[in-house]
Protein backbone atom coordinates (compact mmCIF):
# COMPACT_ATOMS: atom_id res chain seq x y z
CA UNK A 1 0.00 0.00 0.00
CA UNK A 2 1.22 3.53 -0.77
CA UNK A 3 0.35 5.74 2.35
CA UNK A 4 0.87 9.45 2.08
CA UNK A 5 0.59 11.53 4.88
CA UNK A 6 -0.29 16.13 5.55
CA UNK A 7 -1.63 18.48 6.92
CA UNK A 8 -4.36 19.73 5.37
CA UNK A 9 -5.90 23.55 5.59
CA UNK A 10 -9.28 22.56 7.22
CA UNK A 11 -9.64 23.96 10.76
CA UNK A 12 -10.72 21.15 12.58
CA UNK A 13 -10.53 18.37 10.80
CA UNK A 14 -9.66 15.28 12.72
CA UNK A 15 -7.28 12.62 11.89
CA UNK A 16 -8.56 10.92 9.16
CA UNK A 17 -7.41 7.35 7.23
CA UNK A 18 -8.89 6.51 4.11
CA UNK A 19 -8.20 5.13 0.44
CA UNK A 20 -8.46 8.70 -1.48
CA UNK A 21 -11.52 9.62 -3.85
CA UNK A 22 -10.84 11.51 -7.16
CA UNK A 23 -14.35 14.31 -7.54
CA UNK A 24 -13.06 16.80 -9.70
CA UNK A 25 -11.39 19.87 -7.99
CA UNK A 26 -11.92 17.63 -4.57
CA UNK A 27 -10.48 15.11 -2.86
CA UNK A 28 -12.72 12.73 -0.52
CA UNK A 29 -10.64 10.85 2.33
CA UNK A 30 -12.91 8.65 4.75
CA UNK A 31 -16.27 11.23 4.78
CA UNK A 32 -13.82 14.08 4.77
CA UNK A 33 -13.90 16.53 1.69
CA UNK A 34 -11.11 18.42 0.82
CA UNK A 35 -10.34 20.87 -1.72
CA UNK A 36 -7.95 20.33 -4.21
CA UNK A 37 -4.98 23.05 -4.30
CA UNK A 38 -2.16 23.93 -3.33
CA UNK A 39 -0.54 21.24 -0.74
CA UNK A 40 -1.17 17.25 0.16
CA UNK A 41 -4.62 17.23 -1.37
CA UNK A 42 -2.50 18.20 -4.98
CA UNK A 43 0.08 14.96 -4.26
CA UNK A 44 -3.03 12.99 -3.01
CA UNK A 45 -4.91 13.50 -6.00
CA UNK A 46 -1.75 13.26 -8.82
CA UNK A 47 -1.04 10.13 -6.87
CA UNK A 48 -4.76 8.97 -7.60
CA UNK A 49 -5.07 9.95 -10.95
CA UNK A 50 -1.85 7.99 -11.31
CA UNK A 51 -2.91 4.69 -9.80
CA UNK A 52 -6.09 4.53 -11.63
CA UNK A 53 -4.70 5.05 -14.52
CA UNK A 54 -2.33 1.87 -13.70
CA UNK A 55 -5.00 -0.52 -12.64
CA UNK A 56 -3.45 -0.21 -8.72
CA UNK A 57 -5.22 0.50 -5.38
CA UNK A 58 -5.52 4.18 -4.70
CA UNK A 59 -3.19 5.90 -2.30
CA UNK A 60 -4.39 5.56 1.47
CA UNK A 61 -4.43 9.19 2.81
CA UNK A 62 -3.52 9.90 6.19
CA UNK A 63 -4.50 13.86 6.78
CA UNK A 64 -5.47 15.97 9.74
CA UNK A 65 -6.53 19.61 9.79
CA UNK A 66 -3.71 22.50 10.47
CA UNK A 67 -3.65 25.78 9.64
CA UNK A 68 -0.06 26.66 10.47
CA UNK A 69 -0.56 26.33 14.27
CA UNK A 70 1.03 22.75 15.18
CA UNK A 71 -1.64 20.76 16.59
CA UNK A 72 -2.80 18.34 13.60
CA UNK A 73 1.23 18.40 13.13
CA UNK A 74 1.73 16.51 16.12
CA UNK A 75 -1.12 14.17 15.84
CA UNK A 76 0.08 13.10 12.40
CA UNK A 77 3.40 12.77 13.62
CA UNK A 78 2.51 10.82 16.61
CA UNK A 79 -0.30 8.47 14.58
CA UNK A 80 2.97 7.56 12.16
CA UNK A 81 5.44 6.81 14.87
CA UNK A 82 1.99 4.54 16.50
CA UNK A 83 1.59 2.67 13.79
CA UNK A 84 4.08 2.92 10.71
CA UNK A 85 5.17 -0.42 11.67
CA UNK A 86 1.37 -1.81 11.22
CA UNK A 87 0.79 -0.32 8.54
CA UNK A 88 3.78 -1.35 6.30
CA UNK A 89 3.34 0.60 3.46
CA UNK A 90 5.25 -0.45 0.72
CA UNK A 91 5.29 3.52 -0.14
CA UNK A 92 5.78 6.22 2.36
CA UNK A 93 5.50 10.14 1.09
CA UNK A 94 5.54 12.82 3.94
CA UNK A 95 4.37 16.01 3.51
CA UNK A 96 3.12 19.39 4.68
CA UNK A 97 3.26 19.77 8.67
CA UNK A 98 5.05 21.52 10.75
CA UNK A 99 8.92 20.39 10.68
CA UNK A 100 9.45 19.22 14.17
CA UNK A 101 13.16 17.44 14.78
CA UNK A 102 12.29 15.30 17.63
CA UNK A 103 9.54 14.03 16.12
CA UNK A 104 11.16 13.43 12.29
CA UNK A 105 13.78 11.28 14.88
CA UNK A 106 11.29 9.26 16.75
CA UNK A 107 9.25 8.44 13.12
CA UNK A 108 12.73 7.43 11.46
CA UNK A 109 13.30 4.98 14.48
CA UNK A 110 9.68 3.77 13.97
CA UNK A 111 10.81 2.65 10.37
CA UNK A 112 13.75 1.47 11.17
CA UNK A 113 11.38 -1.23 12.81
CA UNK A 114 9.52 -2.06 10.12
CA UNK A 115 9.81 -5.58 8.98
CA UNK A 116 10.12 -3.82 5.33
CA UNK A 117 11.07 -0.44 5.06
CA UNK A 118 8.89 1.84 2.77
CA UNK A 119 10.56 3.54 0.03
CA UNK A 120 10.18 6.89 2.03
CA UNK A 121 9.72 10.16 -0.19
CA UNK A 122 9.83 13.76 1.47
CA UNK A 123 8.72 16.83 0.17
CA UNK A 124 7.95 20.65 1.75
CA UNK A 125 7.72 20.61 5.28
CA UNK A 126 8.38 16.97 5.70
CA UNK A 127 11.96 17.41 3.99
CA UNK A 128 12.83 20.76 6.01
CA UNK A 129 12.62 18.96 9.23
CA UNK A 130 14.32 15.89 8.02
CA UNK A 131 17.37 17.89 6.64
CA UNK A 132 17.57 19.79 10.12
CA UNK A 133 17.27 16.48 12.19
CA UNK A 134 20.21 15.47 9.95
CA UNK A 135 18.27 12.23 8.84
CA UNK A 136 18.31 13.41 4.88
CA UNK A 137 19.98 10.53 4.36
CA UNK A 138 17.17 7.99 5.56
CA UNK A 139 15.01 9.12 3.03
CA UNK A 140 15.48 7.81 -0.91
CA UNK A 141 13.81 10.44 -2.46
CA UNK A 142 13.40 14.79 -1.60
CA UNK A 143 11.80 16.71 -4.19
CA UNK A 144 12.91 20.29 -3.50
CA UNK A 145 12.39 23.26 -5.89
CA UNK A 146 15.33 25.87 -6.25
CA UNK A 147 14.91 27.37 -3.18
CA UNK A 148 14.58 24.17 -1.05
CA UNK A 149 18.02 22.46 -2.90
CA UNK A 150 19.91 25.89 -1.87
CA UNK A 151 18.55 24.82 1.62
CA UNK A 152 19.79 21.42 1.43
CA UNK A 153 23.25 23.17 0.58
CA UNK A 154 23.27 25.34 3.51
CA UNK A 155 24.86 23.17 6.46
CA UNK A 156 23.22 25.28 9.45
CA UNK A 157 20.05 26.26 7.76
CA UNK A 158 16.66 24.97 9.46
CA UNK A 159 14.39 26.24 7.63
CA UNK A 160 14.59 27.67 4.28
CA UNK A 161 13.50 31.47 5.53
CA UNK A 162 17.11 31.35 6.43
CA UNK A 163 19.00 30.37 3.67
CA UNK A 164 22.45 32.47 3.15
CA UNK A 165 22.00 34.80 0.43
CA UNK A 166 24.90 34.04 -2.05
CA UNK A 167 22.96 30.14 -1.98
CA UNK A 168 19.51 31.57 -2.69
CA UNK A 169 20.55 33.63 -5.81
CA UNK A 170 22.52 30.77 -7.66
CA UNK A 171 19.91 30.20 -10.47
CA UNK A 172 18.96 27.01 -11.57
CA UNK A 173 22.06 25.38 -13.88
CA UNK A 174 23.93 25.69 -10.42
CA UNK A 175 21.25 23.09 -8.71
CA UNK A 176 23.76 20.17 -9.99
CA UNK A 177 26.64 22.02 -7.52
CA UNK A 178 24.23 22.49 -4.43
CA UNK A 179 22.66 18.88 -4.92
CA UNK A 180 26.87 17.72 -4.54
CA UNK A 181 27.38 20.18 -1.32
CA UNK A 182 24.59 18.67 0.15
CA UNK A 183 25.05 15.28 -0.50
CA UNK A 184 28.56 15.96 1.01
CA UNK A 185 27.09 17.36 3.88
CA UNK A 186 24.70 13.94 4.43
CA UNK A 187 21.75 16.49 3.65
CA UNK A 188 20.12 14.63 0.47
CA UNK A 189 18.19 11.91 0.20
CA UNK A 190 19.48 9.11 -1.92
CA UNK A 191 17.51 10.74 -4.79
CA UNK A 192 17.01 14.49 -5.64
CA UNK A 193 14.07 15.69 -8.01
CA UNK A 194 14.72 19.55 -8.24
CA UNK A 195 11.87 20.73 -9.65
CA UNK A 196 12.60 24.20 -11.65
CA UNK A 197 12.74 25.79 -14.98
CA UNK A 198 15.29 22.65 -15.55
CA UNK A 199 14.38 19.44 -13.65
CA UNK A 200 17.18 17.97 -12.35
CA UNK A 201 17.47 14.17 -11.07
CA UNK A 202 20.56 13.67 -8.87
CA UNK A 203 21.53 10.24 -7.02
CA UNK A 204 24.28 10.59 -4.83
CA UNK A 205 25.11 13.79 -5.66
CA UNK A 206 25.61 13.01 -9.63
CA UNK A 207 23.45 14.15 -11.92
CA UNK A 208 21.42 11.24 -13.86
CA UNK A 209 18.96 13.36 -16.15
CA UNK A 210 17.90 16.69 -16.51
CA UNK A 211 14.14 17.75 -18.40
CA UNK A 212 13.46 20.74 -20.05
CA UNK A 213 10.90 20.22 -22.52
CA UNK A 214 8.17 21.47 -23.41
CA UNK A 215 9.22 24.47 -21.48
CA UNK A 216 6.17 25.81 -19.59
CA UNK A 217 7.19 28.79 -17.29
CA UNK A 218 3.39 29.31 -15.49
CA UNK A 219 4.30 26.24 -14.02
CA UNK A 220 6.34 28.06 -11.46
CA UNK A 221 3.77 30.37 -10.77
CA UNK A 222 0.43 27.55 -9.79
CA UNK A 223 0.23 26.62 -6.44
CA UNK A 224 0.32 22.71 -5.88
CA UNK A 225 2.83 21.56 -8.98
CA UNK A 226 5.35 20.87 -7.43
CA UNK A 227 3.27 18.92 -4.86
CA UNK A 228 1.55 16.93 -8.24
CA UNK A 229 5.45 15.89 -8.80
CA UNK A 230 6.00 14.08 -5.79
CA UNK A 231 2.62 12.51 -6.08
CA UNK A 232 3.73 11.20 -9.45
CA UNK A 233 6.58 10.08 -7.86
CA UNK A 234 5.48 8.58 -5.72
CA UNK A 235 2.65 6.42 -7.72
CA UNK A 236 5.33 5.42 -9.94
CA UNK A 237 7.33 4.29 -7.45
CA UNK A 238 4.47 2.39 -5.87
CA UNK A 239 3.88 0.88 -9.38
CA UNK A 240 7.58 -0.76 -9.26
CA UNK A 241 9.99 1.53 -11.25
CA UNK A 242 13.02 2.25 -9.97
CA UNK A 243 13.63 5.60 -8.14
CA UNK A 244 15.63 7.59 -10.82
CA UNK A 245 13.06 6.18 -13.37
CA UNK A 246 10.00 7.45 -11.37
CA UNK A 247 11.44 10.84 -11.34
CA UNK A 248 12.07 11.32 -14.86
CA UNK A 249 8.92 10.38 -16.12
CA UNK A 250 6.88 12.47 -13.39
CA UNK A 251 9.09 15.85 -14.56
CA UNK A 252 8.17 15.20 -17.82
CA UNK A 253 4.69 14.31 -17.48
CA UNK A 254 4.05 17.53 -15.51
CA UNK A 255 5.25 20.02 -18.02
CA UNK A 256 3.59 17.81 -20.49
CA UNK A 257 -0.07 18.21 -18.72
CA UNK A 258 0.76 21.78 -18.41
CA UNK A 259 1.14 21.82 -21.73
CA UNK A 260 -2.13 19.68 -22.39
CA UNK A 261 -3.74 22.40 -19.97
CA UNK A 262 -2.68 25.38 -21.81
CA UNK A 263 -1.26 26.64 -18.27
CA UNK A 264 -1.12 29.93 -17.53
CA UNK A 265 -0.10 31.70 -14.23
CA UNK A 266 -4.28 32.00 -13.13
CA UNK A 267 -4.70 27.92 -13.91
CA UNK A 268 -5.33 25.84 -11.40
CA UNK A 269 -3.52 22.68 -10.00
CA UNK A 270 -6.73 20.69 -10.11
CA UNK A 271 -6.94 21.45 -14.53
CA UNK A 272 -3.44 20.21 -14.39
CA UNK A 273 -3.75 17.05 -12.48
CA UNK A 274 -6.35 16.09 -14.68
CA UNK A 275 -4.66 16.04 -17.88
CA UNK A 276 -2.27 13.00 -16.29
CA UNK A 277 -4.44 10.53 -17.68
CA UNK A 278 -4.01 11.64 -21.35
CA UNK A 279 -0.45 12.57 -20.90
CA UNK A 280 -0.07 8.80 -19.81
CA UNK A 281 -2.44 7.53 -22.32
CA UNK A 282 0.21 9.65 -25.14
CA UNK A 283 3.41 9.13 -23.38
CA UNK A 284 3.84 6.44 -20.60
CA UNK A 285 4.69 3.30 -22.98
CA UNK A 286 7.11 5.11 -25.00
CA UNK A 287 8.77 7.05 -21.54
CA UNK A 288 8.83 3.75 -19.39
CA UNK A 289 7.99 0.27 -20.90
CA UNK A 290 4.66 0.41 -18.93
CA UNK A 291 2.53 -0.33 -22.29
CA UNK A 292 -0.15 -2.58 -20.68
CA UNK A 293 -1.50 -2.33 -17.65
CA UNK A 294 -5.55 -3.33 -16.17
CA UNK A 295 -6.62 0.51 -15.53
CA UNK A 296 -7.43 2.93 -17.44
CA UNK A 297 -5.31 2.97 -20.18
CA UNK A 298 -6.55 -0.94 -21.11
CA UNK A 299 -8.92 -0.59 -23.86
CA UNK B 1 -6.88 5.94 36.24
CA UNK B 2 -7.20 9.49 34.73
CA UNK B 3 -3.42 9.47 34.90
CA UNK B 4 -2.69 7.31 32.08
CA UNK B 5 -4.84 9.50 29.83
CA UNK B 6 -3.49 12.85 30.37
CA UNK B 7 -2.85 14.38 27.33
CA UNK B 8 0.81 14.14 26.35
CA UNK B 9 2.81 17.36 26.42
CA UNK B 10 4.44 18.32 23.42
CA UNK B 11 8.09 18.04 23.55
CA UNK B 12 10.76 19.24 20.82
CA UNK B 13 14.15 19.70 19.81
CA UNK B 14 14.51 23.66 19.30
CA UNK B 15 15.71 25.25 16.51
CA UNK B 16 15.72 28.64 18.11
CA UNK B 17 16.43 30.90 20.84
CA UNK B 18 14.05 33.90 22.43
CA UNK B 19 16.77 35.97 24.45
CA UNK B 20 15.52 38.52 27.18
CA UNK B 21 17.04 41.37 28.82
CA UNK B 22 15.79 39.98 32.05
CA UNK B 23 15.37 36.40 34.10
CA UNK B 24 11.70 37.07 34.75
CA UNK B 25 10.73 37.72 30.81
CA UNK B 26 11.90 34.41 29.81
CA UNK B 27 10.11 32.89 32.98
CA UNK B 28 7.16 34.56 31.86
CA UNK B 29 7.56 33.82 28.36
CA UNK B 30 7.99 29.90 28.91
CA UNK B 31 4.30 30.21 30.34
CA UNK B 32 2.96 32.49 27.68
CA UNK B 33 4.25 29.99 25.28
CA UNK B 34 3.40 27.02 26.96
CA UNK B 35 -0.08 27.76 27.61
CA UNK B 36 -0.33 28.34 23.77
CA UNK B 37 0.48 24.95 22.87
CA UNK B 38 4.06 25.66 21.63
CA UNK B 39 6.94 22.87 22.39
CA UNK B 40 9.63 25.64 23.97
CA UNK B 41 12.10 24.92 27.18
CA UNK B 42 13.92 27.18 28.96
CA UNK B 43 17.69 26.50 28.55
CA UNK B 44 20.99 28.64 29.05
CA UNK B 45 21.93 30.15 25.50
CA UNK B 46 25.39 29.56 24.26
CA UNK B 47 28.04 32.17 24.66
CA UNK B 48 28.08 33.16 21.42
CA UNK B 49 24.63 33.95 21.46
CA UNK B 50 23.84 36.21 24.64
CA UNK B 51 22.52 39.19 24.86
CA UNK B 52 20.88 39.96 28.12
CA UNK B 53 20.26 38.10 30.61
CA UNK B 54 21.35 34.10 30.93
CA UNK B 55 18.51 32.55 29.90
CA UNK B 56 16.65 32.22 26.86
CA UNK B 57 13.51 30.17 25.63
CA UNK B 58 13.81 27.49 23.22
CA UNK B 59 11.80 26.95 20.62
CA UNK B 60 10.47 25.62 17.10
CA UNK B 61 12.22 28.44 14.83
CA UNK B 62 9.77 27.77 12.16
CA UNK B 63 6.90 29.14 14.56
CA UNK B 64 9.12 32.54 14.62
CA UNK B 65 6.40 34.77 13.64
CA UNK B 66 3.70 33.26 15.73
CA UNK B 67 5.41 33.42 18.63
CA UNK B 68 6.81 37.13 18.44
CA UNK B 69 2.91 38.14 17.59
CA UNK B 70 2.36 36.25 21.02
CA UNK B 71 4.58 38.08 22.83
CA UNK B 72 3.82 40.77 21.43
CA UNK B 73 0.17 40.71 22.48
CA UNK B 74 0.55 39.37 25.63
CA UNK B 75 3.22 42.39 26.90
CA UNK B 76 6.62 39.77 27.20
CA UNK B 77 9.16 41.89 26.29
CA UNK B 78 12.46 40.62 24.33
CA UNK B 79 15.62 41.14 22.88
CA UNK B 80 15.31 38.80 19.98
CA UNK B 81 14.62 35.08 18.36
CA UNK B 82 17.84 33.77 16.83
CA UNK B 83 18.46 30.64 14.84
CA UNK B 84 19.88 28.32 17.12
CA UNK B 85 22.44 26.92 14.48
CA UNK B 86 25.66 28.84 15.15
CA UNK B 87 26.38 30.17 11.74
CA UNK B 88 23.15 30.01 10.13
CA UNK B 89 22.34 33.02 7.96
CA UNK B 90 20.02 36.49 8.63
CA UNK B 91 16.67 35.97 7.64
CA UNK B 92 16.13 36.16 3.82
CA UNK B 93 15.01 39.29 2.43
CA UNK B 94 15.11 38.63 -1.53
CA UNK B 95 12.63 39.83 -3.82
CA UNK B 96 11.99 38.71 -7.31
CA UNK B 97 9.61 39.97 -10.06
CA UNK B 98 8.59 37.81 -13.09
CA UNK B 99 6.50 40.12 -15.61
CA UNK B 100 3.78 36.86 -17.37
CA UNK B 101 2.35 39.71 -19.57
CA UNK B 102 -1.34 39.55 -17.98
CA UNK B 103 0.16 38.57 -14.96
CA UNK B 104 3.30 39.70 -12.45
CA UNK B 105 5.05 37.26 -10.13
CA UNK B 106 6.53 38.09 -6.98
CA UNK B 107 9.05 36.03 -5.10
CA UNK B 108 10.19 36.51 -1.61
CA UNK B 109 12.24 33.53 -0.29
CA UNK B 110 10.44 30.77 -0.94
CA UNK B 111 6.97 31.75 -1.36
CA UNK B 112 5.56 33.40 -4.47
CA UNK B 113 2.33 35.11 -5.02
CA UNK B 114 0.70 36.04 -8.44
CA UNK B 115 -1.28 38.85 -9.50
CA UNK B 116 -3.58 39.90 -12.50
CA UNK B 117 -1.86 43.19 -13.26
CA UNK B 118 -5.73 45.41 -14.31
CA UNK B 119 -7.67 43.83 -11.76
CA UNK B 120 -4.86 43.08 -8.87
CA UNK B 121 -6.60 40.09 -8.10
CA UNK B 122 -3.96 37.37 -6.28
CA UNK B 123 -4.03 34.22 -8.94
CA UNK B 124 -2.08 32.36 -7.36
CA UNK B 125 0.27 31.54 -4.55
CA UNK B 126 3.11 28.65 -4.83
CA UNK B 127 6.32 27.67 -3.11
CA UNK B 128 6.40 27.35 0.84
CA UNK B 129 6.18 23.97 2.85
CA UNK B 130 4.58 24.65 6.18
CA UNK B 131 1.06 23.68 6.81
CA UNK B 132 -0.15 27.74 6.86
CA UNK B 133 0.78 27.63 3.58
CA UNK B 134 -1.89 25.70 1.57
CA UNK B 135 -4.30 27.65 4.52
CA UNK B 136 -3.26 31.00 3.43
CA UNK B 137 -3.58 30.22 -0.30
CA UNK B 138 -7.68 29.42 0.14
CA UNK B 139 -7.25 32.83 1.86
CA UNK B 140 -5.65 34.80 -0.31
CA UNK B 141 -6.46 33.59 -3.92
CA UNK B 142 -9.34 35.52 -5.98
CA UNK B 143 -9.07 38.34 -3.44
CA UNK B 144 -7.60 41.85 -4.53
CA UNK B 145 -4.22 42.54 -3.38
CA UNK B 146 -5.68 45.42 -1.03
CA UNK B 147 -8.28 43.13 0.48
CA UNK B 148 -6.52 40.30 1.06
CA UNK B 149 -5.60 39.21 4.87
CA UNK B 150 -2.16 40.06 6.12
CA UNK B 151 -0.05 36.40 6.37
CA UNK B 152 1.66 37.60 9.30
CA UNK B 153 -1.57 38.41 11.23
CA UNK B 154 -3.34 34.98 10.44
CA UNK B 155 -0.48 32.82 9.75
CA UNK B 156 2.18 31.08 11.78
CA UNK B 157 5.49 30.36 10.21
CA UNK B 158 8.73 31.46 8.26
CA UNK B 159 6.82 30.48 5.14
CA UNK B 160 4.06 33.15 6.41
CA UNK B 161 6.41 35.88 6.93
CA UNK B 162 8.04 35.31 3.01
CA UNK B 163 4.40 35.35 1.66
CA UNK B 164 3.94 38.99 3.75
CA UNK B 165 7.07 40.22 1.93
CA UNK B 166 6.00 38.93 -1.02
CA UNK B 167 2.24 40.43 -0.34
CA UNK B 168 4.20 44.05 0.53
CA UNK B 169 5.80 44.03 -2.95
CA UNK B 170 2.51 43.03 -4.93
CA UNK B 171 0.87 46.18 -3.39
CA UNK B 172 3.61 48.69 -3.60
CA UNK B 173 3.93 46.97 -7.18
CA UNK B 174 0.22 47.45 -7.72
CA UNK B 175 -0.55 50.69 -6.56
CA UNK B 176 2.58 52.31 -8.18
CA UNK B 177 0.87 51.34 -11.39
CA UNK B 178 4.50 49.48 -11.85
CA UNK B 179 4.01 46.15 -12.71
CA UNK B 180 7.40 44.69 -13.23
Amino acid sequence: MMLIAGTVPVEGMPLTMGKALDQGDTIVIGDQRIPCTQGTAAMISAALVTTTYLGLDAPLGLVIGDIGDGKGSRELYRYLIDNVARLLPKVLALHYWLPDMQQTRDLCRAVDKCSRRPVMIADAASMYSAKAARLASAFDIFTPDATEIAFLADAEATHPAYVARHLFETDVTQAPELARTAYRNGNSAKLLLVKGSVDYIIRDGEVLAKVEEPDVPALEAIGGTGDTITGLVAALSYCGLEPHEAAIIAAKANRVAGQFARATPATRVWQIIHQFPGVFRGHLCSWSGVCCTKGENHD
Amino acid sequence: MAFLQRKREPKTEGTGLVLFQEVQQAMHAEKVLKAASHAVRLVAPPPELRKGCDLAVEVNLTEQPAIERLLRERDVAYISVEPLRIGTAPLLDVVKVTDFGQWVMVRAGNMKITYDKGSGIIVNVSGGGCPDIPYLYAQLVDRPLGDALRPTEIGFTLCALNLERALTECLALHTRGNNS
